[in-house]
C-alpha cells in the first residue's frame, strides 16, 4: 500500500496546506486542515446573510494581517467583486480585517464581473478574491481556477442553490443553509476530501 | 598657443564684432583683425562636437546587402541612367551615367533597380535608430547624411577614437560604406564628410583651416551657383570666404552666406533630434504569393522577433498587436492579438498567434504580412526578494496600483475603490470610500475598536419593512434577539438621527439589523404603528 503508484482516494493534492478557517469543526473536514489555497471555492447560499461572510472572516483576517517578523512581505489584498450590499467597515474591523487592504470592485455588467475577478486573481497582489457572479459556467469556473493558481490567490465565488447541479471546476463546494440553532454546512465536493454535513458551524 | 585655448572662438582671422546681426552682411566673409563674435555663439557654454556620417552609396545599399552585380538607375530628364553601380558591375565597366542597355551589354547578369527615395529614407531611419545607442542626439540632416552630437558620449565610449571605431565597425558590418567626419559645427562636419576628408577637428579654432581647401561640390549647393562661382575663379571654400559679404549675399543669396557663417561657428545652428517611433510597424513582402501556413507562421515569428528587439531597446511592452495579411486579389485579412498584461517576448506572442492562426480563414494566398504594435507601456519589473523563513512571497505580476488602473480603465474610475472607517457613531457615516489612486491617507490607519455588534453587510439605504399586526416582517415574523441600542443626534451636520436598533432573526435564520425612529410621537402615531427599517444583514 505504500507504493506511490497506488492511488489512494483520500490522499492530499500536491501537499498543499490549507488556510485555517478559524472553525475547528470545519478544519477537521477539509483536506489540508483548512480552505484550499490557490484554488476556487464555491459557496452556495439560498439567500444573503445566512452566515457566509462570518464563515470566511477569520481566514480573511489572517490573510491581511501585517506580520512584524516579515515586514518586507506586504500583506495581500482582499478584493470584493460585485458584492450585493456594502461591506461594512466597522464590522470588518471588528473581525480583524485590515481595511487598508480592501479593494471593492463594482463592475457594470455580467461579463465584467468575471473579467475583473480574473484580473485580480492573476495579478498576484490579491490574497483572496470574493466574487458574486451572476452566472458561472464550467468554462468560467475553470478560468477562475487557473487564474487563482497563477496568482497564488484564493477565489471564493458565492452562488445560488440552483447552481448545485451545474458542473464546476472548483476545488471545494460548500452549501450553507439555516439549521435549528446555527448555520448548517454541507461539503458537496472537496478535492482530496470527502462530502460531509456539519451542523451549527457559525 | 595658450591664448588660443582660452578663447578659441576669436582665434581665427576675422572681423570686428558687430552688435546687430543685420550688420553682418556688410562684413567681408573673412578679415584679419578681431573676432566678429555674435554673442550667441560664444555664450554656448557646452561645447558641441558633431559626428557626421555621409552615405554616398545609399541608393545602392538601400536595395539590400549582398548583391554586388547590381546597378541603381534613375530617371534624369526623361531618360534612365545608371546612378550607381555595385562592385562587380564596376569591375565589368558599368559606370554612372550609362544607359541601362549599355550597362546590360557590359554585364548581362546585372540586376537593375529603380531608385526609391522612400526606401532610402526608411534605411536612414533604421540607421538613426541604431545610432541612438551612441548619442542621445541623432539627427537626419539630409537624404544621405546623419549627424550625431557626441560631446556628451565621449567619456562613456572611452574617447573619440574608440567611439569612431565602434560606429565605423557597426556601419561596415551592416554593409554601409560611409565617410565620417568630426567637427565642432554640424555643417562643417557635413562638408568635411562630403569631401571624404577623414577629418577630426575638436577645436573650433581649427575649423577655418580645415574648410578652406574643401572644393565647392562638398557644399551641396545648386549646380548653377557652383558653376557661377567657378566662373569667378572660386574653386574652394577658402576662396568663397575671401569674397565681400554684401556682394556674395546679393549674388548667391543670404541663405548661403548664413550657411558659411554657421559652418564656421559664427552663428548658432540648431538641429532637430531624431526620435524613433514609439510604435512598431514592419512589413514583410514576398516575391510570390504563399499558401504554406507553416511558412507564414515562420515569417510572423521573424516579425515578432524584430518587434521584441524594438521594444527591448525602449524597455517597453505592449498589450496589443495587429497582424495584417495582404492578398493580391482580396481584401486584407487582419488578425488582432491582445493580452491581459503588457509583454514583449516574441515567444509569448507567438504562442498566442499560433492559437489564433489555426482558426484564421485566409481567402487567398498571402503576398505580404504587416505587424503593427499597439500602444506601448513600461514593463513592470520586480526586484527579487530574500525569503529566509516562512512562506515564499507570492509572485507579483503587477502592483496593486496597476491592477486598480487596469480595472478602472475598463469598468470606470468610480467602480473601483477602497474603504476606510470613520469615527462617527451614526452607522451610515461610520465608513467612507477611499480613492486607491490617492496617496496613502492617514485616516486609513485609524483603528476604531468596536465593542458593539455591527452587521457585515450594510444596505445602501434603510429599507422599509412590511408590518403585520404591529410586528415587522421579513420573510415572516421577526424574532428579536438583542436591543434596543439607542443611537442619537448629529445636530452638527443637520442629519441627526434618533433610532433604536435591534438585532433580529428572520424565520430563514438570517440575522438582521433593524431600527425604528424614536421621534414618531411627533407625528401623532401610536407606538405600535412606528415604521421599522432594515439597515444591515449580519452575513
Amino acid at each position: 500500500m505504500e507504493n506511490p503508484r497506488v492511488w489512494r482516494g483520500r490522499s492530499q493534492p500536491r501537499g498543499s496546506e490549507g488556510l485555517s478557517s478559524g472553525y475547528e469543526q470545519l478544519d477537521r473536514h477539509l483536506p489540508g486542515g483548512g480552505w484550499p489555497q490557490e484554488a476556487l471555492t464555491e459557496i452556495l447560499i439560498g439567500q444573503y446573510g445566512i452566515g457566509e461572510l462570518q464563515l470566511l472572516m477569520p481566514a480573511l483576517a489572517s490573510l491581511c494581517v501585517e506580520d512584524s517578523d516579515a515586514d518586507h512581505i506586504e500583506p495581500g489584498w482582499i478584493a470584493w467583486v460585485a458584492p450585493p450590499f456594502q461591506p461594512y467597515p466597522p464590522a470588518l474591523q471588528k473581525w480583524g480585517i485590515n481595511l487598508s487592504r480592501l479593494l471593492i470592485v463594482r463592475p457594470r455588467n455580467d461579463s465584467e464581473v468575471l473579467w475583473s475577478a480574473e484580473q485580480a486573481l492573476s495579478s498576484g497582489t490579491c490574497a483572496a478574491v470574493l466574487l458574486w457572479p451572476p452566472a458561472l459556467d464550467d468554462q468560467a469556473s475553470r478560468r477562475l481556477q487557473l487564474a487563482a493558481e497563477k496568482g497564488r490567490s484564493w477565489a471564493v465565488a458565492f452562488r445560488p442553490l440552483t447552481a448545485r447541479s451545474e458542473p464546476s471546476a472548483a476545488a471545494l463546494r460548500i452549501e450553507l443553509s439555516a439549521g435549528s440553532r446555527g448555520t448548517r454546512l454541507s461539503i458537496l465536493k472537496s478535492r482530496g476530501g470527502s462530502p460531509a454535513v456539519l451542523h451549527d458551524v457559525v | 598657443m595658450a591664448r588660443v585655448r582660452q578663447s578659441p572662438i576669436i582665434a581665427w582671422d576675422s572681423a570686428p564684432a558687430p552688435d546687430a546681426a543685420a550688420q553682418q552682411y556688410a562684413l567681408p566673409l573673412a578679415q584679419t583683425g578681431h573676432a566678429p563674435t555674435p554673442t550667441s555663439v560664444t555664450a554656448a557654454k557646452a561645447r558641441r562636437l558633431w559626428f557626421c556620417i555621409y552615405l554616398p552609396n545609399l541608393p545602392l545599399e538601400a536595395c539590400g546587402p549582398g548583391d554586388k552585380a547590381l546597378a541603381v538607375i534613375e530617371e534624369q530628364q526623361g531618360v534612365h541612367r545608371v546612378l550607381l553601380a555595385g562592385e562587380h558591375a564596376r569591375a565589368a565597366g558599368v559606370l554612372p551615367g550609362q544607359s541601362p542597355n549599355a550597362a546590360l551589354a557590359l554585364l548581362p547578369t546585372l540586376r537593375l533597380e529603380e531608385r526609391s527615395v522612400i526606401r532610402e529614407q526608411q534605411v536612414l531611419e533604421l540607421l538613426a535608430t541604431w545610432l541612438e545607442q551612441f548619442s542621445s542626439f541623432v539627427s537626419i540632416a539630409g537624404p544621405d547624411v546623419l549627424l550625431l552630437e557626441i560631446a556628451g558620449s565621449l567619456r562613456l565610449f572611452d574617447g573619440l577614437q574608440s567611439l569612431r571605431q565602434q560606429i565605423a565597425a557597426g556601419l561596415e558590418a551592416q554593409g554601409f560604406a560611409a565617410s565620417l567626419a568630426i567637427a565642432p559645427t554640424p555643417l562643417a562636419a557635413t562638408w568635411l564628410a562630403r569631401g571624404r576628408r577623414r577629418a577630426c577637428i575638436r577645436e573650433p579654432a581649427n575649423v577655418m583651416a580645415a574648410l578652406r581647401k574643401l572644393p565647392l561640390h562638398c557644399l551641396d549647393w545648386p549646380p548653377a551657383a557652383t558653376e557661377s562661382l567657378r566662373g569667378m575663379g572660386v574653386t574652394n571654400i577658402g576662396d568663397c570666404l575671401r569674397l565681400p559679404r554684401e556682394g556674395f549675399a546679393r549674388r548667391f543669396g543670404v541663405k548661403r552666406l548664413l550657411q558659411l557663417d554657421r559652418a564656421l561657428g559664427r552663428l548658432p545652428d540648431p538641429r532637430n533630434s531624431w526620435r524613433a517611433p514609439e510604435r512598431f510597424c514592419a512589413d514583410f513582402e514576398m516575391t510570390e504569393e504563399q499558401n504554406d501556413r507553416e511558412l507564414l507562421l515562420a515569417i510572423c515569428r521573424e516579425l515578432l522577433l524584430a518587434h521584441e528587439k524594438f521594444l527591448l531597446a525602449r524597455q517597453l511592452g505592449t498589450q496589443r498587436l495587429l497582424f495584417t495579411f495582404f492578398h493580391l486579389k482580396a481584401k486584407a485579412t487582419s488578425l488582432p492579438l491582445g493580452g491581459a498584461q503588457a509583454n514583449r517576448a516574441a515567444d509569448h506572442w507567438f504562442g498566442l498567434l499560433r492559437l489564433r492562426f489555426e482558426q484564421l480563414n485566409l481567402p487567398e494566398p498571402v503576398i505580404a504580412i504587416r505587424l503593427r504594435g499597439g500602444s506601448t507601456q513600461a514593463l513592470h519589473t520586480e526586484s527579487g526578494r530574500l525569503a529566509f523563513h516562512g512562506k515564499a512571497p507570492r509572485e507579483q505580476y503587477y502592483s496593486m496600483t496597476q491592477l486598480a488602473e487596469q480595472l478602472a480603465a475598463r469598468i470606470g474610475n468610480e467602480s473601483v475603490h477602497g474603504v476606510t472607517a470613520v469615527a462617527d457613531h451614526r452607522p451610515q457615516y461610520a465608513w467612507s470610500a477611499r480613492d486607491l489612486f490617492a496617496t496613502k491617507a492617514a485616516d486609513v490607519l485609524i483603528r476604531i475598536r468596536y465593542g458593539l455588534k455591527r452587521p457585515l453587510w450594510m444596505l445602501p439605504e434603510p429599507a422599509l419593512l412590511a408590518m403585520h399586526d404591529g410586528h415587522p416582517l421579513h420573510q415572516g415574523k421577526l424574532r428579536f434577539v438583542e436591543g434596543p441600542e439607542r443611537l442619537e443626534t448629529g445636530w452638527w451636520d443637520e442629519d441627526g438621527i434618533a433610532r433604536d436598533y435591534y438585532t433580529a432573526m428572520n424565520p430563514a435564520g438570517v440575522g438582521l439589523w433593524v431600527f425604528r425612529n424614536r421621534n414618531y410621537r411627533r407625528d401623532g402615531q401610536r407606538d405600535s404603528e412606528a415604521a421599522w427599517y432594515l439597515h444591515g444583514i449580519f452575513g
